[in-house]
């Protein structure tokens, strides 16, 4: 009796089993090209770095491994040092600038109003150049005698002569974070406007009609709702300016007195223009280590993955 | 608990750009009435409503809310409070900061907000919920909230936007007859949009029937069911749906289907087109009431208690038939019909109700 029974279960499981089977393949296929490309182009990389990290590696030569001697190296490094205040310096000036101009400008761009459309496209028709370009557009533009900037400053009385804007820190450096905002804004106040968008209109007229104000609205409705898109936008902002080079090594060359090299600028000149690569890539698994670890913070500071 | 409120609108118009949505609306509230705006879809109920609560800015006329001319205020100073279809919870917040945002705005003390938010929730029964964030109770329970978030800022007017569509059928019984009974309790004057007219004809004190941006008629629910004044309101409240017959005036009465109906009263000059409305629930199967005629039965319908048929007049006009008794009418014959000629709606060609 048993038996006839245990049969028809027993034939009945395999074809399932065959099919799940089947369907676990099928969903692997499916993130085969993710899969791939990330490991051909970055987990293959990072493996590598890693590797020559314990090496000092010239870039003729061969690599002698040293352990952690390059990671060792760097405590006693002054210009890494520098290099790293320089860019937290960077990173939280520019991400405050960044913030304090994408917000009004995605409150801006939020209301339907005439010609929104049209203000949207020029806040974020910079964002579609490349901040290479830019930063040569602006080399242009504060260049002492042919640019924008120095002649207009002197039109107004501004300056009595032709300043060179590039040529001091303090000139130079308010005026790569101005270009970084213009180029970045319009990117953080798209990010920004999709969280907006994505509150109930309900919400904000159940809020009205509680009586909260305009500002009361914004601190206890808008900001707690967008807090995933805060996120997003601040650590990309975040990430961003970790990683800023083009506009130091283009704008200022290292900046007046060497005081505007970032990480990833020092980082290059350890490893293309000394050629020690192994130094430089133990500065760059530390550099990511350090993303890392501000990405985590700063998704625990806005609390993602909280419920609702 | 009682600080009832009239109201009142006044030539009460809205434009979206050119087009004109809300054509000069008269209404008078009386303090502590119940009143329900039904109307078809896209009648304008909700941007009345929403013109009451000052969420959207009145084109042109006045409204006053306590003899105070609100017109131009804001949401917040015009002493209402909204339900929304939506419930439109803050899903952020717990559903105790919930029912006391509106309180905390107003920068009330602590412990009033403390009692006057265990107050609502005592009476709608929302207590065990309170540590709760509204993505974590059912579309009931949300509903309650959202209820409660209004008596908590003790209203002189509550506004309800289809509060109930969300619900399923079930659930919108009993929260209508909560609705009922926190009106009793409560005694505020509300405003409710609906266009479930079940909903309309047990709430109501007074139903005000829209269409198309007009008011087409104010009446108690009985005034407006029994008195329609057009022919738009006899067949918009009712269901099944009032029975309209293309007939002609005659003396004393009507010619429908071959046949003279007396009234008793003359409607207009003999020959004039007029329609004749009735009920499918004031007709009775049999010879009884005055106005007796036959009809055809097609097919019939079995609701329990109930039957609908499906008739055609000599003439071909088709009428729907509620059949109440126990003994069923079975389909595919001719029976005798007959209704009272007190209960027959007569319509000018206008639309407009002829007689009395
Ligand atoms: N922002 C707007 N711009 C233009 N027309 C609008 C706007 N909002 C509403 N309308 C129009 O106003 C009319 C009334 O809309 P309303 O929302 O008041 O209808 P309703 O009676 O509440 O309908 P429903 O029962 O479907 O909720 C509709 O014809 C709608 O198309
Ligand atoms: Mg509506």
């Amino acid at each position: 009796m048993s038996m006839t029974i245990a049969t028809p279960v027993a034939a009945a499981e395999k074809p399932r089993r065959r099919a799940r089977k089947n369907r676990q393949l099928q969903g692997l296929l499916y993130i085969a090209p993710a899969v791939i490309l990330v490991t051909i182009f970055f987990v293959i990389p990072v493996l590598f770095t890693v590797w020559m990290s314990f090496h000092n590696w010239p870039l003729l030569g061969q690599p002698s491994w040293i352990g952690l001697g390059n990671y060792t190296r760097m405590f006693s490094d002054t210009r890494f040092a520098a290099a790293l205040s320089f860019t937290a310096y960077y990173t939280v000036i520019a991400t405050i600038a960044i913030f304090a101009l994408a917000f009004p400008l995605a409150l801006f761009v939020q209301n339907e109003r005439r010609g929104v459309s049209a203000y949207r496209t020029i806040f974020f028709m910079p964002v579609v150049v490349g901040l290479a370009t830019a930063s040569l557009l602006w080399v242009w533009l504060a260049n002492v005698d042919s640019g924008l900037f120095s002649p207009i400053l002197r039109m107004f009385g501004v300056t009595g002569r032709s300043a060179n804007l590039l040529a001091t820190f303090n000139n130079a450096f308010p005026t790569i974070i101005v270009m970084v905002v213009w180029k970045i804004v319009g990117f953080t106040m798209i990010i920004l406007l999709t969280g907006l968008q994505s509150i109930p209109s309900d919400l904000i007229e159940a809020a009205r009609i509680d009586g909260a104000g305009r500002w009361q609205r914004f601190r206890f409705l808008t900001l707690p709702l967008m807090r995933r898109t805060l996120a997003l936008a601040l650590i990309l902002s975040v990430t961003g300016s970790v990683l800023a080079f083009d506009q130091f090594y283009i704008m200022t060359s290292g900046g007046p007195q060497n005081r505007m090299i970032s990480v990833v600028y020092y980082i290059f000149n350890q490893s293309f223009v000394s050629f020690q690569l192994g130094y430089g890539s133990a500065l760059s698994i530390v550099l990511l280590g350090i993303l890392v670890a501000l990405s985590v913070v700063q998704l625990w500071l806005l609390r993602v993955g909280d419920d609702k | 608990m009682t600080n009832a409120t009239g109201m009142a609108l006044r030539q009460v118009r809205k434009s979206y750009g050119a087009t004109n949505v809300v054509h000069g609306i008269d209404l008078d509230v009386a303090a502590g009435e119940f009143v329900v705006f039904v109307g078809p879809s896209g009648c304008g109920k909700s941007t009345l409503l929403r013109m009451i609560a000052g969420l959207e800015e009145v084109t042109d006329g006045e409204i006053s809310i306590g003899g105070r001319d609100v017109t131009d205020l804001d949401p917040s100073q015009r002493g209402i409070a909204m339900v929304f279809q939506s419930y439109a919870l803050y899903p952020h917040m717990s559903v105790r900061d919930n029912l006391g945002f509106g309180l905390k705005m107003a920068n009330t003390p602590k412990a009033e907000i403390e009692t006057r938010v265990t107050a609502a929730a005592k009476i709608l029964k929302i207590e065990p919920l309170l540590e709760r964030r509204p993505g974590q109770l059912s579309g009931g329970q949300r509903q309650r909230v959202a209820i409660g978030r209004a008596i908590v800022r003790k209203p002189d007017v509550f506004l309800f936007d289809e509060p109930l569509s969300n619900l399923d059928a079930e659930l919108r019984v009993s929260m209508r007859i909560e609705i009922a009974r926190l009106h009793k309790e409560l005694g505020n004057t509300m405003i409710y949009v609906t266009h479930d007219q079940t909903e309309a004809m047990t709430l109501a004190d007074k139903i005000v029937v829209l269409r198309d941006g007009r008011i087409e008629q104010v009446g108690t629910p009985r005034e407006v069911y029994e008195h329609p004044d057009n022919i738009f309101v006899a067949g918009f409240i009712g269901s099944p749906k009032m029975n309209f017959l293309a007939g002609v005036a005659a003396n004393d009465g009507f010619d429908l289907a071959g046949k003279t109906f007396p009234l008793g009263y003359s409607l207009a000059e003999p020959g004039t087109p007029v329609t004749v409305g009735i009920r499918p629930e004031h007709i009775e199967v049999g010879p009884s009431g005055a106005a007796t005629f036959s009809v055809e039965v097609d097919f019939s319908e079995y609701l329990g208690g109930t039957q609908y048929l499906y008739a055609t007049l000599a003439d071909g006009q088709s009428l729907v038939i509620e059949h109440r008794e126990n003994t069923e009418i079975l389909g595919d014959g001719s029976i005798t019909v007959s209704c009272d000629p007190g209960r027959i709606e007569v319509f000018s060609a206008t639309g407009r109700r002829m007689r009395r």
